[in-house]
């Protein structure tokens, strides 16, 4: 047999798949062929790559998402809105058991949800305790911000900052210290998923001028070519015009990664 | 109890409304899934998003499953469209190599370990639908005709296609063993050396 017969019924040799006398064939034709016996060597050195195992994440991704449908909140909710989730929100909740400081601030949260269902069984809603409502409320927003920025500045593993950052997205109002360690954790946080976490924490509130011009300037002092990529796909994102100047300017920049410079340039034409 | 149930059995429920029989399925299939995934993209974070919308659309589209077909095979129906649509909202140029080096597994030689760095490389580089069906049959031990109907084509396409992605390998090694840098269709940008990105 010559070898694009042979070739014919590699395939169905590999998976095992051939009649004896066939496979005697191939078999015969292999080890005088060097074209052919490589491939088949190939195919079975491929099993040296190894079976890889995703991150504990995934699971408590799942889990969430399975939960979410047991309750039945599925049918209710609009299904876009849950598949679009992106992890943030899971590192918080999956593990809040775990954080002192998170556990604490659901630990109020239950308090004022039971200490409200209390008094809702007394009597009618009156304004005195629509206050004390609000004054809970704005006790457990500081609360938050607290331990948001006591996360973020403070622990040690990449996964606590990420959940850090995860924790400022579930703040209402996150206040100017919050916003100003977030811009610091964006350029300068040792791990990569940390700043792009931050990015995307701050993406939320792009919608305000000075976080706006904090995105464009933080485009300078950005290291890592993956953040300065995403940087500037947000900027594109959000039609930022005023970012054309920076583009041009870190465009010029002679150590600019190649990858991120078609990029900025994709991102100037998009722009203009 | 669910599980001794089969694939097929599993997901009738799942259809019928029994939820948490999905994490059995989730079980068996979610590092598979993973593996498939990471050996297209070579991108870990991309894989395991790609593995969550692959279960949450078994139970979006749960209805749709019809108990006489094989679960494995419309699971991985479901995983191909998933990342088509994933690729079409992709942004253009993001081509990165794979920013973790391979992992790889502990080996008895250093020789072996390079081979399969080099390998892995070398798959990574192929075009793609020929990887596709290198990584179905070899990694995911699906049969052609399986392939063929997942795929939507004859089974002797996908035996042509599994010979000729073999004979592109074959060529990358090659390459990249010789220390010549690919000039195929694999994906394009750089290719930084470990260390350059970050």
């Amino acid at each position: 047999m010559n070898c694009e017969q042979i070739g014919e019924l590699l395939p169905d040799y590999l998976q095992g798949r051939l009649s004896p006398a066939l496979a005697g064939e191939v078999e015969k034709h292999l080890p005088g062929c060097p074209a052919c016996g490589e491939e088949a060597a190939l195919w079975k050195n491929l099993a040296l790559l190894p079976e890889e195992q995703p991150s504990p994440a995934l699971e408590s991704r799942f889990k969430a998402m399975l939960d979410s449908y047991q309750e039945g909140r599925w049918e209710k909710a609009n299904l876009a809105a849950e598949k679009s989730k992106t992890p943030a929100p899971l590192w918080g909740l999956g593990n809040w058991r775990q954080i002192p400081a998170a556990a604490l601030v659901w630990a109020c949260l239950f308090l004022v949800c039971g200490f409200l269902i209390g008094r809702q069984s007394d009597r009618g809603p009156t304004a005195e305790l629509k206050q004390q409502l609000a004054d809970m409320q704005g006790e457990l927003a500081a609360t938050r911000q607290t331990v948001a920025l006591t996360m973020l500045q403070q622990q040690s593993t990449a996964s606590q900052r990420l959940a850090g950052v995860s924790w400022t997205t579930r703040l209402p109002e996150p206040d100017a210290k919050v916003m100003s360690q977030l811009f610091h954790t964006l350029s300068f946080d040792s791990s990569v998923d940390v700043r792009l976490a931050a990015l995307d924490a701050l993406s939320h509130y792009a919608g305000r001028p000075e976080i706006r011009s904090g995105l464009v300037n933080a485009l300078e002092s950005q290291q890592s070519p993956l953040v300065q990529v995403a940087l500037i796909d947000l900027l594109v994102d959000l039609h930022d015009k005023s970012a054309v100047p920076q583009f041009r300017k870190f465009q010029q920049d002679p150590k600019i990664n190649p990858t991120v410079k078609k990029r900025v340039d994709w991102g100037i034409q998009q722009l203009q | 109890m669910a599980n001794s149930l089969s694939d097929e059995e599993l997901m009738s429920q799942v259809r019928s409304g029994v939820g948490e029989m999905l994490g059995v399925l989730f079980e068996r299939y979610h590092v598979p899934l993973f593996n498939f995934f990471l050996k297209l993209t070579g991108d870990r974070a991309m894989s395991e998003d790609l593995v969550q919308d692959v279960f949450f659309r078994i139970l979006k589209y749960r209805h749709s499953y019809r108990t006489d077909t094989a679960f494995r095979a419309w699971m991985y129906q479901i995983a191909r469209n998933a990342r088509l649509d994933h690729l079409r909202k992709r942004r253009p140029e993001t081509s990165w190599e794979p920013e973790m080096s391979p992992a790889v597994a502990p080996v008895d030689t250093a020789q072996q370990g390079q081979e399969a760095v080099l390998l892995h490389h070398a798959l990574m580089r192929i075009s793609e639908d020929k990887r596709e069906v290198l990584v179905l049959s070899r990694f995911q031990d699906l049969k052609y005709e399986e392939i063929a109907q997942l795929l939507g084509c004859e089974v002797g396409t996908v035996k042509t296609r599994v010979h000729r992605a073999l004979q592109e390998l074959r060529q990358v090694f090659h390459q990249l063993q010789s220390g010549k840098p690919f000039s195929g269709k694999g994906p394009q940008g750089a290719w930084p050396t470990p260390g350059s990105i970050q």
